[in-house]
C-alpha cells in the first residue's frame, strides 16, 4: 500500500500501435488506470493478463463477470459494475440526445460520438467512469485490497472488449443499444410533435399521415399477373460481363480494416494472423471465381 | 417435351437432414391429370417429372449436376380451379351423409410456365419431386447454365439464377464479402459462421434492385416441407396424419418484394464458394479465431462455443461489418446539392430520403420526420422506419464527408451550407465515396459526371444545296460550338475559364467543370477544323455518346432536308410508300407500298437492303414490284441475278409471270443450261431477271462472273449463314461490284436481327463495310452477346445494322389493319430427277392400260392413277410402298424440300402448324422423318387413332405450353369436328379436289377461339396433274360447283384425251 510510485507508465500494450491508434474510449479507459497509484500491483496484474490466467470475461447485463485463475486450484471469481443511471437519469439524457440529430445518427451507424459526454452532462451524471473508484469490484480472492490483482487484470483486458462494442457502456449504465435506439425513436417523435404543435401544422401533417397509413399494401404483380412467377426478361448487367478483379487493396476485407476483436494476450500475433490468411485466400479465391466466369457458357 | 426449374429450398430441420439450404431442381411435363386438392397435406403435383425420369432427362441434356438427393418439397404455384365431379360422389356413397364439406374441398390444377393465364387464378401448394443440390455443387452447376437466350429446356428463371451466380462470382473476384458470426435464430439452430457479401457500392445496389424487380417467384416459392418418413434408431417410422399436418401445413407464401430475398440468396450462393474453396491455417491462432476460422472452412459453418464466447464473436464481427456496409433496406439518405442562388456564395445540401429501386423517388427529411414511427409510402415503395433509415445514413456519412457534421446540429435537420471548397470535394471526391458506403448523392446535371457534364459539341448540318442526300461520302454543310453542362462556349471564352484554375466555375447560369485535358482537345479540334460527311452524321445520330476527336456530340440540330434522309435512315419514320408502279398486274397492300418505298430508297444510296417480312407478308410481291418500278424508270439496263433454293424456283416464276408479265424471266437451270460465257450473254439479251439456284450458282460462278450483273438477289437469305461454306463465299463474291454498280438485296423470313451469328456473312453480302472483318465481329460482337447476352454490344450491333433491314411481323398493329383473317398461299413446288421419271413412266403404262380397259372398269383405273400421281408428287416413297425412311428421303422430293423449310421458318418463330395428307402411309413416314430431324415428338392422327388418343392429342396440341408445334392429321379422321385453334398455319401438303373439304380441314385452326391470323398453305407441284386442277378448281365457270361437290367421282368419267391432258407432266423449262 505505502510502496512508492513508479516513474515507468504501463501503457496498454497490448495494441502495438500505440495509443493514438484507439478508439478514444479505449484510450480513456487505459488512461483511467493508470491513474491507479499503486504500480506494483498494475504490474503483477498486466503479467496475470498477459499470460492468459483472465480465462473468461462475460457481459451480462449490467455486470460484468469474469474469472482469473489465481494461486489456487479454482478461479476467483471478479465481478466489475458502474452505477446504473436511474430512469429520472435517463430521461434527461435521452432529451439531450434527441437535441442533435447527429447523436443519433452515429448512434445508429454504430459509431460512438466523441461528444456524447455532454448529453450526459444535462442528466449531471456520466457514461464513462471518471474515478477508478466509480467502477465497483468484487472478487472472491483472499487479498482484502480493492482492486487487488485480479480485478487490476480485467481492467487492462476491458479496454479492448470496449472496442469490439463500444455500446457495451451504455448497458453497464443500464440500456442496450437496442432500447436505447428504441426510445431515442420515441423521444424524436415527441420533439416532433411538438414542433409541429409550435407551427400549427398539426393538422395537415396528422391528415397526411392518415391517408398515408390507410392505403393498403400494394398487391405484388404477381398477384396481378401470375405469368411472373415463371418470366424473366432481364439481360446480364454489362458490369458482369467480363468479371474483373479489385483495385489494389479496394477489396471488403482492406475497408473494414482491424477485426475489433479484444486480443488474447497468450496469442499476440492471431488477430493480424487470421486477417492476413484471409487476404490470402481472398485473393486465391477470387482468382478461382475469374476463372470460373471465363468458361462460363463453354 | 419438359421444362426444367429451380427453387431455392430454405435451410429446414429434418430427421434426416441436418437443416441446410439446398436447391431444388425439377421438371414440369405435360400428361392427362384429374385435378386435385390438398387433403391433411398439400396435393402432389401431377405434372413434374418423377426424380428418376428426371436424372434419365438431364444426363441426355447433359445438365445432370453432381452431388443430388431426390427431395420433395412444397411450392406455392399459381393454380387453375377445376372442379372434381368423381371425389364428391365417392366421398356421398361412403357414408351418406357428406361428413367432410366438399365445398371447402378446393380442387384443381397447377398452372405450368407458359400455360394461358386463367380468369380466376388461385395460389395453391403443391408437392413437388425433383432433386436437392448441397449449395456448392449448386452453384458449380449454376455456372455452367447459359448466361443468354432461352432454350427450350430451361425455365426461364434458371437464366435469373445464372445471372445471380454470375454477380456472386463478381463478388467474390472483388473481394466484397466479410466473414461473420450468426446467431442461432432460435432453439435446434447452431450457430454458424457465414460469409457474408457487402452490398455498399453504388453498382451493386443497383444490381440488387434491378434482379430483385426482376425475381421470377418460382425461384422463391418454397415452404418448409417435412418427409413424412423419418429415422428413428434404426427403424424407418412414418409420422401419424396429425403430425404431418402439423409439419406440413396447407399454407402458401405470399409473393412480396424481393430485395431481402433476393440478397440472401446471393448471401448463400456466395457462402457456399467460399466455403469451398477457403484453406484453413490456425498457427498461432488463438482458441476462439481458431474455432471460428475452422468453421469458415467447414462443409456446415456450425461454431460449436459457448454462448457467451459466440456472441462475442458475433458482435465483434457484426461491428466490424457495420464501418463497411449497413443492412438491406428499401430506401437510403440521400444528400442533395444545389448551386448557389444568384449572388450568393453558398452551396445548398438537402438531406432526403430517396427508394433504392427507383433513384428518382425522393421526399424530403421534413417528409420523414414527420413520418414519426409510421412507415412512410414512396411511390410504391413502403419504407418502414424512415427516421432510423435516414439518421443512420447521415451517420455513415459523417466518417467520410465531415462538413455535414455542422449540419446536423438541431433535432430535424432539412438542409445545410457547404462553402464553395466543401462543395468542390464533394463533387470531385466525396460523391463517389458517399456512394460507396450506400448515401445517394444528387448533384446538378451539369456536375453530375455524366456525358453531359463532359466538353463537347453542338453542331448543326444540312445537305449541300446541290445535293440530294444520295451518297454517304458527301461532305455536309455544317458549324458547330464547343458545349459543357448545357451551355455553349467560344474557345476563347474557354481559355479564360481555364485560366481561372477555379475548380467549379459559373457560366452562363450553369456551373460546370473544367477537365485537365478538356483545353486541348478543343484547341486540336479547333486547329483541325474537320469535315463532317452524311456517313458521320448517320453515325453521330445512331447512338448516344459518340465523339468525333475525342468531343462527343450533344446535340446534333439538322436541316430540314438532311432530316428527312436521317429520319429515313434510322426508321423513325416509316419510308415513303411508293405505289404500285405501271406493268405490276396486282394489288399492293400499304405496308407492302411502305417496303416497295424502302426498297427504293436504299437503292438510291447504293445500300444493299434486306427485306425479312414475316412469312405470307409477301416479299416476293415487293421485290418484283420493285424491279418492275426499275423497268418503268427505264434503270433496268443490265440483268438481275436471283439466287433461291431449288424449291422456291417454280415459286418465283409463276409469281413473275402472274404480277410482273413485262419482266423477262431466264431460268438459269438445268442440264441444258449455257456452259460457255458467250452462250450465256446470248441467252441474256433481252432478259431482266436470271433465275439460279445456290448450287448452280456455286458450280457456275466462274461462268456467272462474266455477267456484268446490275443487281444481285439472294431469297431465303439464310442459305449465306455460315460465312465459311463454299455456297457463301460464292454469294458474297458475285455480289461485289463489277464493270459497273450492282445493287444487293437479301429476302429472308427469319428474325436475322437476333442471329448474332449469322448476321455477319448477310451483312457482308449486302454492305461488306458495315461490320467490319470477321475476326473483329467475332470479338466484337458475336462473343460478348452470344455468351454472355451482352445487352451494350446487342445494342450497339442492331444500331449498325437496322438501316438495311426492315422485318414487319403479321402481328405488327399497322400491318393487321392491312392484312385478311385468312392468308392462302399457294406455294409451287417442282419435282425431283426420280419424280420426274416415275410420273411419266406411271402415266404412260396406265394411259394405255385405261384406253383399253372396259368401261366398267375404268372409272377405278382413273381414280387409281390419279392417287398415284398424287403420291408420287409428295414422295416417291410413297408411292413405291417404301415403309423406311432411309437416307436421301429429303433429297428424293421437291415438295418435301420446300415443306421442310417453311416449317423450319414456323418452328423458329415460334408458331404452331396442322399438316394435312389424304394419304395415311405418307402421314407415318413424314411423321418418321419429321421426328428424325427435329427431334420432338410429331402427332399424327389418322383413322385407326382410338377415341381417347385422339383427345389426348387434342388436348395436349391446345394446352401443353411446351406441347408439340407440328400436328399431322390424315384429311379424313381430323378434318372435321377438332378445335385446333392453338395452330396459326395449315398445310395441305396434297390437293384434294373438292375445295370445301380443304376449308373445311382449314377451319380446324380458322374458328372462333383463333387469336393470330391463319396462314393456309397449299402445296402445288407445278406441271403436274396438282396444278392442272388446281386451276380447274379456280376456273368456276368450266366445273360448277355442285359437280366437284360430290368429290372425286367426277374425275373417273373423264374421257381419254381429256384425261391425257391432265395427267400429263408439262415442261415446265
Amino acid at each position: 500500500m505505502n510502496t512508492s510510485p513508479n516513474k515507468t507508465e504501463i501503457t496498454t500494450a497490448l495494441s502495438e500501435k500505440g495509443l493514438g491508434q484507439q478508439p478514444w474510449w479505449v484510450e480513456q479507459w487505459m488512461e483511467l488506470i493508470n491513474s491507479y497509484r499503486f504500480k506494483k500491483r498494475l504490474e503483477r496484474a498486466w503479467t496475470y493478463a498477459r499470460e492468459g490466467n483472465v480465462t473468461s470475461i462475460r457481459f451480462e447485463g449490467r455486470r460484468v463477470h469474469a474469472r482469473v485463475q489465481g494461486t489456487e486450484e479454482d478461479p476467483y471469481k471478479v465481478k466489475l459494475w458502474l452505477d446504473v443511471l436511474n430512469d429520472e437519469d435517463w430521461s434527461y439524457v435521452l432529451e439531450a440526445l434527441t437535441q442533435k440529430a447527429r447523436w443519433s445518427a452515429q448512434l445508429l451507424a454504430g459509431i460512438m460520438p466523441a461528444d456524447i459526454e455532454r448529453a450526459f452532462a444535462a442528466s449531471g451524471r456520466r457514461l464513462f467512469p471518471f474515478k477508478l473508484q466509480e467502477v465497483r469490484s468484487e472478487c472472491n480472492c483472499p487479498d482484502k485490497a480493492n482492486p487487488c490483482k485480479h480485478i487490476s487484470a480485467i481492467y487492462f483486458l476491458m479496454g479492448d472488449r470496449f472496442s469490439e462494442d463500444p455500446f457495451v457502456l451504455f448497458q453497464l449504465r443500464g440500456r442496450t443499444r437496442t432500447k436505447l435506439l428504441e426510445d431515442l425513436a420515441k423521444q424524436r417523435l415527441e420533439v416532433l410533435t411538438a414542433i409541429a404543435k409550435k407551427s400549427n401544422q398539426e393538422n395537415n401533417l396528422d391528415k397526411d399521415s392518415k391517408t398515408k397509413n390507410d392505403t393498403p399494401a400494394q398487391a405484388h404483380p404477381a398477384v396481378i399477373n401470375p405469368s411472373l412467377w415463371w418470366k424473366y426478361e432481364g439481360s446480364l448487367n454489362a458490369d458482369l460481363v467480363v468479371i474483373t478483379p479489385a483495385m489494389e487493396g479496394d477489396t471488403g476485407l482492406h475497408s473494414a480494416g482491424e477485426l475489433p476483436l479484444a486480443e488474447e494476450p497468450r496469442f499476440p500475433k492471431a488477430r493480424q494472423k487470421f486477417l492476413s490468411h484471409l487476404h490470402e485466400q481472398g485473393s486465391k479465391l477470387a482468382q478461382h471465381a475469374m476463372l470460373q466466369a471465363m468458361t462460363t457458357g463453354d | 417435351m419438359s421444362l426444367l426449374h429451380a427453387t431455392w429450398l430454405p435451410a429446414i430441420r429434418t430427421p434426416t437432414s441436418s437443416g441446410r439450404a439446398a436447391l431444388l431442381v425439377w421438371a414440369d411435363t405435360w400428361r392427362v391429370a384429374a385435378p386435385a386438392g390438398p387433403r391433411d397435406t398439400p396435393a402432389m403435383h401431377p405434372f413434374t417429372l418423377a426424380p428418376e425420369e428426371l436424372r434419365i432427362w438431364l444426363n441426355k441434356k447433359n445438365l445432370l449436376p453432381h452431388e443430388i438427393i431426390d427431395a420433395t418439397a412444397c411450392l406455392t404455384l399459381p393454380s387453375r380451379t377445376v372442379k372434381s365431379k368423381g371425389k364428391a360422389k365417392a366421398s356421398k356413397n361412403e357414408s351418406g351423409i357428406t361428413e367432410e364439406i366438399i365445398e371447402s374441398n378446393w380442387t384443381g390444377l397447377p398452372l405450368q410456365a407458359g400455360e394461358p393465364i386463367p380468369k380466376q387464378c388461385e395460389w395453391w401448394p403443391w408437392q413437388v419431386q425433383g432433386l436437392a443440390i448441397e449449395p456448392a455443387a449448386a452453384t458449380t452447376w449454376l455456372s455452367k447454365l447459359p448466361l443468354s437466350g432461352n432454350n427450350p429446356d430451361l425455365g426461364e428463371e434458371l437464366r435469373w439464377w445464372s445471372h445471380l451466380q454470375r454477380w456472386a462470382l463478381s463478388i467474390i473476384a472483388r473481394g466484397r464479402w466479410l466473414p461473420q458470426v450468426e446467431l442461432s435464430k432460435g432453439e435446434g439452430y447452431p450457430h454458424r459462421a457465414r460469409w457474408v457479401p457487402l452490398l455498399n457500392r453504388e453498382d451493386d445496389r443497383r444490381r440488387l434492385e434491378e434482379l430483385a424487380a426482376r425475381l421470377p417467384l418460382v425461384a422463391t416459392c418454397a415452404l418448409p416441407w417435412r418427409e413424412p418418413t423419418g429415422k428413428r434408431s434404426n427403424r424407418t417410422t412414418r409420422l401419424r396424419p396429425e403430425a404431418m399436418r402439423a409439419a406440413n401445413p396447407v399454407a402458401s407464401c405470399r409473393p412480396r418484394s424481393g430485395r431481402l430475398r433476393v440478397a440472401n440468396l446471393l448471401e448463400a450462393l456466395v457462402d457456399a464458394q467460399l466455403r469451398k474453396g477457403f484453406e484453413t491455417n490456425t498457427d498461432q491462432l488463438d482458441p476462439l479465431l481458431t474455432t471460428w476460422q475452422k468453421a469458415l472452412g467447414s462443409e456446415t459453418g456450425i461454431i460449436t462455443l459457448l454462448d457467451d464466447e459466440v456472441e462475442r464473436l458475433a458482435t465483434a464481427s457484426n461491428h466490424w461489418r457495420e464501418g463497411v456496409a449497413g443492412s438491406v433496406a428499401a430506401a437510403r439518405a440521400c444528400l442533395e446539392l444545389f448551386t448557389p442562388t444568384k449572388d450568393a456564395d453558398l452551396w445548398e445540401l438537402r438531406f432526403v430520403l430517396q427508394a433504392e429501386a427507383d433513384p428518382t423517388l425522393k421526399v424530403p427529411a421534413a417528409t420523414v420526420w414527420a413520418a414519426g414511427t409510421q412507415t412512410l409510402q414512396l411511390g410504391e415503395i413502403r419504407v418502414e422506419h424512415p427516421g432510423e433509415v435516414l439518421l443512420e445514413g447521415l451517420g455513415r456519412a459523417l466518417t467520410v464527408f465531415e462538413p455535414i457534421e455542422r449540419g446536423l446540429d438541431n433535432a430535424t435537420p432539412n438542409s445545410m451550407h457547404l462553402t464553395p471548397a466543401e462543395a468542390f470535394v464533394l463533387v470531385r471526391t466525396a460523391a463517389r465515396q458517399l456512394r460507396d458506403i450506400g448515401v445517394g448523392v444528387e448533384l446538378p446535371v451539369s456536375l453530375s459526371g455524366g456525358l453531359a457534364s463532359r466538353l463537347g459539341l453542338a453542331i448543326k448540318a444540312e445537305l449541300s444545296k446541290s445535293s440530294r442526300g444520295f451518297t454517304l461520302g458527301e461532305n455536309l454543310d455544317w458549324s458547330w460550338e464547343l458545349m459543357i453542362g448545357g451551355v455553349t462556349l467560344t474557345l476563347h471564352e474557354l481559355e479564360k475559364l481555364a485560366n481561372k484554375r477555379s475548380p467549379l466555375i459559373h457560366h452562363k447560369g450553369a456551373w460546370i467543370e473544367l477537365r485537365p485535358n478538356d483545353l486541348k482537345n478543343a484547341e486540336l479540334f479547333c486547329s483541325t477544323n474537320p469535315k463532317l460527311s452524311l456517313d458521320d452524321a448517320l453515325r453521330l445520330t445512331a447512338t448516344e455518346g459518340d465523339t468525333i476527336m475525342k468531343l462527343p456530340v450533344h446535340q446534333f440540330d439538322s436541316g430540314p432536308r438532311l432530316q428527312g434522309v436521317l429520319e429515313q435512315y434510322h426508321q423513325q419514320k416509316a419510308p415513303d410508300p411508293l405505289a404500285a408502279p405501271e406493268g405490276f398486274s396486282g394489288q399492293l397492300r400499304p405496308y407492302q407500298e411502305r417496303g416497295l418505298g424502302w426498297l427504293a430508297f436504299l437503292h438510291r444510296f447504293d445500300q444493299g437492303a434486306c427485306l425479312a417480312d414475316d412469312m405470307g407478308l409477301g416479299k416476293t410481291i415487293q421485290l418484283l414490284a420493285f424491279l418492275q418500278h426499275l423497268k418503268t424508270e427505264k434503270e433496268l439496263k443490265r440483268p438481275i441475278l436471283l439466287i433461291a433454293p431449288t424449291s422456291v424456283l417454280t415459286n418465283w416464276k409463276r409469281e413473275a409471270q402472274a404480277f410482273t408479265p413485262e419482266l423477262k424471266v431466264y431460268e438459269h437451270y438445268g442440264p441444258k443450261r449455257p456452259s460457255s460465257s458467250s452462250d450465256l450473254k446470248q441467252s441474256l439479251k433481252q432478259i431482266d431477271l436470271v433465275l439460279t439456284s445456290y448450287g448452280l450458282m456455286q458450280r457456275d460462278s466462274a461462268l456467272l462472273e462474266t455477267i456484268d450483273w446490275q443487281g444481285v438477289v439472294i431469297d431465303e437469305a439464310q442459305a449465306i449463314k455460315n460465312p465459311s461454306a463454299k455456297q457463301s463465299k460464292a454469294t458474297r463474291e458475285i455480289a461485289k461490284p463489277g464493270k459497273n454498280n450492282r445493287f444487293r438485296i437479301a429476302l429472308t423470313g427469319t428474325p436475322v436481327e437476333n442471329r448474332v451469328s449469322e448476321l455477319w456473312a448477310l451483312m457482308d453480302f449486302l454492305n461488306p463495310r458495315v461490320l467490319g472483318e470477321e475476326d473483329f465481329f467475332h470479338q466484337r460482337y458475336r462473343l460478348p452477346i452470344e455468351r454472355y447476352g451482352d445487352m451494350s454490344s446487342l445494342k450497339d450491333l442492331k444500331a449498325r445494322v437496322s438501316p438495311f433491314l426492315l422485318r414487319r411481323l403479321k402481328t405488327d398493329k399497322t400491318i393487321i389493319s392491312d392484312l385478311p383473317e385468312k392468308v392462302e398461299l399457294s406455294e409451287w413446288v417442282g419435282l425431283s430427277k426420280e419424280q420426274q421419271s416415275l410420273y411419266r413412266k406411271t402415266v404412260e403404262d396406265t394411259l394405255d392400260a385405261i384406253a383399253r380397259a372396259p368401261r366398267g372398269q375404268r372409272h377405278g383405273k382413273v381414280l387409281g392413277l390419279l392417287t398415284r400421281l398424287k403420291q408420287i408428287c409428295n414422295h416417291p416413297a410413297l408411292a413405291l410402298k417404301e415403309k423406311h425412311v432411309l437416307e436421301g428421303f429429303l433429297t428424293r422430293s421437291a415438295k418435301l424440300q420446300r415443306l421442310e423449310e417453311i416449317l423450319e421458318e414456323v418452328i423458329e418463330a415460334g408458331d404452331r402448324a396442322l399438316l394435312f395428307t389424304q394419304f395415311a402411309e405418307w402421314g407415318h413416314l413424314l411423321k418418321t422423318y419429321l421426328q428424325q430431324k427435329w427431334h420432338f415428338e410429331v402427332p399424327f392422327l389418322y383413322g385407326s387413332t382410338t377415341k381417347t388418343e385422339r383427345q389426348a392429342m387434342v388436348d395436349r396440341f391446345q394446352e401443353d405450353p411446351r406441347g408439340p408445334q407440328i400436328f399431322l392429321l390424315s384429311l379424313k379422321a381430323g378434318g372435321i369436328g377438332l378445335n385446333l385453334t392453338r395452330a396459326s398455319h395449315v398445310f395441305h401438303i396434297d390437293r384434294w379436289w373438292n375445295p370445301a373439304v380443304e376449308n373445311q380441314a382449314t377451319d380446324r385452326a380458322y374458328r372462333i377461339g383463333q387469336e393470330n391470323r391463319v396462314l393456309v398453305h397449299k402445296f402445288i407441284t407445278s406441271g403436274s396433274v396438282e396444278e392442272k386442277i388446281d386451276q380447274m378448281i379456280r376456273e368456276k365457270s368450266r366445273l360448277a360447283e355442285d359437280i366437284i361437290g360430290s368429290g372425286e367421282d367426277w374425275l373417273g368419267s373423264l374421257g381419254v384425251s381429256e384425261l391425257r391432258e391432265l395427267v400429263t407432266l408439262e415442261e415446265t423449262n
